[in-house]
């Protein structure tokens, strides 16, 4: 069912248009659908009548165990779980949608189920022997063990490979050391993926990932963090002191921890971009009734400009994200191994969108936004870890577009051998880069593919915005080679110029899964019954293009130094300087 | 003594979807409205399944409509039903032709006793039992409820409130009627329809929806079943209730006695 087929921005990198993978856009299959739908319809009966509760826990900063025994016997923790093994079987794009329905009543209880499936269990899914898949996932699936992923560390969170736990072997087991720290679900799960350093410390990426289970002897864990957001669900520490783990339960190969944790959190990650997408949606239908009920200069606000300014903007914002997300999930389910940077671009796009809705639809609701009484401030709170966990999206940005521009550089058969496995680990992995800049010097006109720079199955009322992403492609792709002539060897270095490429890549791969489900619904349905998706992409299509233009400008210039010595300026003073009064 | 019972699942527009008259005001927009299974056939899956638990026995659960109403079929199966029966039909129906299809259905399958919601929340209709009754010769037990309510233990232990005789000849059932309610006896077979007020329906957990997967669904079509589907209601218009004018204050009493008399004429 794999298939070799490239990454989509990669390619875009390129300026090759790999339309065959986004063209038609995905649908549910029928069947799925039909199970969908009817877990829908148990999700909004399990969960409504909670809403009061919901707020309580959130107050309480728990969940009650009665609760998540309701979520056990419903079988909230069957969803990924072949059915060979007693759970539902369903594919990424059912499972991320089902989150999004869980995340639409309440975040800590998706977050409660997605760190289970979505990143605690994931390893065993994804690297696990058949005895490892037979022993622990009937038991995962009725949530007789709840999952837990074990990798940050108080030392180690976004530089994940420092991780200072170690373990030992001692004849057939090896021996575990270490604290775990925010780990959700800790206090809750049995069932924990556990990263270790089995080279010693020396050996940075000498990691190997093990399956680490509550009744062994020296496994505890901490009390609840008290937290900003997603207060019902449970965070602990996890501390492993002298814990003997059999080596069947190392999960894949031993050294090769850091490719399992790394392939974990690229798969789960559009969970969490399934979740903002149904906070969106629950965040715009308050919004559209508050704007109605609400009346202030003898008329409800929703007839004011820039109330609507904000609603129409949310629309827009949410129709993107669902857009890229499903595409994202069908490029998984139809086998493809290359969607790592298109995973983190619907988690730094969904995240942020989801924020800027739940702030906007804050500001619509006016002070009773600052309320506990209403939902705005708690669907905040618990929306702002988006930003930071499983990845934060600064790092994913730099992911996103060393990774996407590593291909470039493959290709470059000149380069090849100089830049490979440069890339390989583009979070820590920064190692030593070629020296780009004066190889490519001798060369004399830009790197650019030709074919495939174009559409050719896109809908013709798709036009406009066809020739606008098919430019803008263009102009990704000399930018790219722009940036890496420019920096060459200390790219790795130049935050700000891979930032800005990363914004480039994640506003047009959001374009184009919008344009595949706007062209794909033209198809179906025709332009007529359609028109408020036209709009949608007309909209989006105008946002990317004044960004992607603005970002495209700033790589020749910008105020980077400034920025730079200014913040060099306050990290010497350790604070800000200047105040009115002397 | 095992009881089987045949239940019906109508598609019916989700209560909390926003509802639009179309613009030439002959139905209403059908884009983005969610679907569910009518609340009051959830009812009475319920209850069919609870007296299925008591007594032993198998639930059917039946539908007209195009494929759509597998969703609904499903959800009910899920629910704990035993097998479904689809009536594939595409277009228009009145009550009179979905009736007539049960008719055949319950001649065809026997049961002990059907258990239909006492009417659907799209068109409010409430005639299908009444009708199914009346053509196979069966008594009616409409409007079943219960004396118990919905915090009650009885509700909680899920028990039947629909009572069987110890013989198994006829049911005993609570009916909410104008003031007050009336405790019937009917000899089986017999057709009860149900109120809001006789139980609360469970929610069908993941596994039985994993499990409803590969339940069967027999299909039926209303020619096969001799079944002239063409309906003999036409709705000549659909429109929105009016809005509601913006209420007045008034002064003090007198004004109010005074409107009272002049405008609403109320007195």
């Amino acid at each position: 069912m794999a298939n070799d087929r490239p990454s989509f921005m990669s390619q875009l990198c390129f300026g090759s248009i790999e339309e065959e993978q986004i063209l038609p856009y995905p649908k549910m299959k029928d069947s799925d659908q039909e199970v969908f739908k009817n877990i829908r319809s148990s999700i909004e009966q399990l969960l409504k009548p909670h809403e009061k509760d919901f707020r309580e826990w959130d107050a309480k900063g728990e969940m009650p165990a009665s609760f998540i025994e309701e979520m056990k016997q419903f079988g909230l923790f069957s969803l990924l779980i072949s059915e060979e093994h007693g759970g539902m079987g369903l594919s990424t794009t059912a499972y991320s949608r089902t989150l999004q329905e869980l995340a639409r009543h309440d975040g800590s209880v998706a977050v409660t189920v997605g760190a289970h499936s979505s990143i605690g269990m994931r390893g065993l899914l994804l690297f696990g022997t058949d005895e490892q898949k037979a022993k622990f996932c009937p038991k995962l699936a009725t949530g007789e063990m709840i999952a837990a992923f074990c990798l940050t560390e108080p030392g180690a969170g976004s530089d994940a490979a420092s991780i200072k736990t170690t373990a030992v072997q001692d004849g057939d087991d090896w021996i575990l050391n270490g604290n775990k720290l925010w780990i959700t679900n800790g206090g809750i799960a049995q069932f924990y993926t556990v990263f270790a350093k089995t080279g010693g410390q020396a050996e940075r990426s000498n990691i190997t990932a093990f399956i680490v289970t509550r009744d062994m002897e020296g496994v505890s864990t901490g009390p609840h963090e008290d937290k900003m957001g997603l207060r019902a669900s449970n965070t602990t520490t996890v501390i492993m002191d002298n814990v003997r783990v059999p080596k069947s339960h190392v999960l894949g190969e031993v050294g090769k921890g850091f490719k399992v944790a790394m392939k974990i959190l690229n798969s789960g990650r559009t969970g969490l971009g399934g979740g903002s997408v149904g906070v969106m949606k629950k965040m715009i239908a308050l919004a559209t009734k508050q704007a109605k009920e609400r009346v202030q200069f003898g008329k409800p606000i929703a007839e004011y400009g820039l109330i609507k300014q904000k609603l129409g903007n949310m629309v827009v914002d949410c129709y993107a994200a669902e857009s890229a997300v499903n595409m994202v999930n069908h490029f998984i389910d139809s086998g493809q191994e290359e969607y790592a940077v298109e995973a983190a671009i619907t988690k730094v796009f969904g995240s942020e969108a989801m924020w800027r809705t739940i702030d906007e639809a804050l500001q619509i609701a006016g002070g009773n936004g600052f309320m506990r009484e209403f939902p705005y401030e708690r669907a905040l709170r618990d929306a702002r870890i988006n930003r930071i966990f499983e990845g934060t999206n600064d790092i994913l940005r730099l992911f996103i577009s060393l990774t996407a521009m590593n291909e470039v550089g493959g290709q470059l058969k000149e380069l090849s051998a100089s830049l490979k496995g440069i890339f390989d680990n583009p979070i820590k992995g920064f190692g030593v880069i070629s020296d780009y800049a004066r190889r490519r010097a001798s060369l004399s006109t830009t790197y650019v593919k030709r074919e495939k720079a174009k559409f050719t199955k896109l809908h013709p009322a798709l036009a406009r915005e066809q020739a606008l992403f098919e430019e803008l492609t263009g102009e990704l792709a000399i930018a790219v080679d722009r940036v890496l002539r420019k920096h060459g060897k200390a790219i790795i270095g130049k935050q700000f110029a891979s930032s800005r490429l990363a914004e480039m890549m994640i506003d047009l791969f959001v374009l184009a899964s919008t344009m595949s489900r706007v062209s794909t619904a033209v198809t179906e349905k025709g332009a007529a019954s359609v028109t408020k998706e036209l709009e949608i992409l007309q909209v989006l299509t105008g946002q990317v293009k004044l960004r992607v233009r603005a970002n495209l400008a700033k790589i020749d210039e910008n105020d980077d130094e400034f920025v730079k010595s200014l913040a060099d300026h306050a990290l010497d003073v350790e604070g800000y300087l200047w105040d009115n009064v002397q | 003594m095992p009881l089987k019972i045949l239940v019906t699942a109508k598609r019916v527009e989700d209560y909390e979807s926003k509802i639009k008259v179309n613009p030439q005001g002959t139905g209403i927009v059908a884009e983005g409205l969610k679907y569910k299974i009518n609340p009051f056939d959830e009812i009475g899956v319920e209850e069919a399944l609870r007296l299925v638990a008591k007594h032993g026995g198998e639930v059917v659960v039946v539908s007209v409509g195009t494929k759509d109403v597998h969703e609904q079929l499903r959800h009910a199966l899920a629910m704990g039903a035993t097998r479904a029966v689809w009536v594939n039909h595409t277009g228009p129906m009145d009550q009179l032709g979905v009736a007539a299809c049960l008719q055949k259905i319950v001649e065809k399958e026997k049961p002990d006793l059907c258990i239909l919601g006492k009417q659907a929340i799209d068109d409010e209709q409430s005639q299908v039992g009444s009708y199914l009754s009346e053509w196979l010769g069966w008594s009616q037990a409409t409007f079943a409820s219960k004396e118990e309510s919905l915090e009650s233990d009885a509700e909680k232990s899920k028990t039947p409130a629909i009572k069987l005789a110890a013989d198994g000849k006829s049911i005993t059932v609570v009916r909410e009627v104008d003031g007050g309610l009336q405790t019937i006896e009917s000899p089986l077979p017999c057709v009860a329809t149900t109120e809001l007020r006789l139980n609360q329906p469970r929610y069908a957990s993941l596994p039985g929806i994993m499990k409803a997967k590969s339940k069967p669904i027999e299909e039926h079509t209303p020619a096969a079943l001799g079944v002239d589907m063409t309906p003999k209601l036409t709705v000549t218009r659909m429109a929105h209730p009016p809005a509601r004018k913006a209420g007045i204050k008034v002064p003090d009493v007198a004004a109010l006695v005074e409107k009272l008399k002049t405008e609403a004429k109320a007195i």
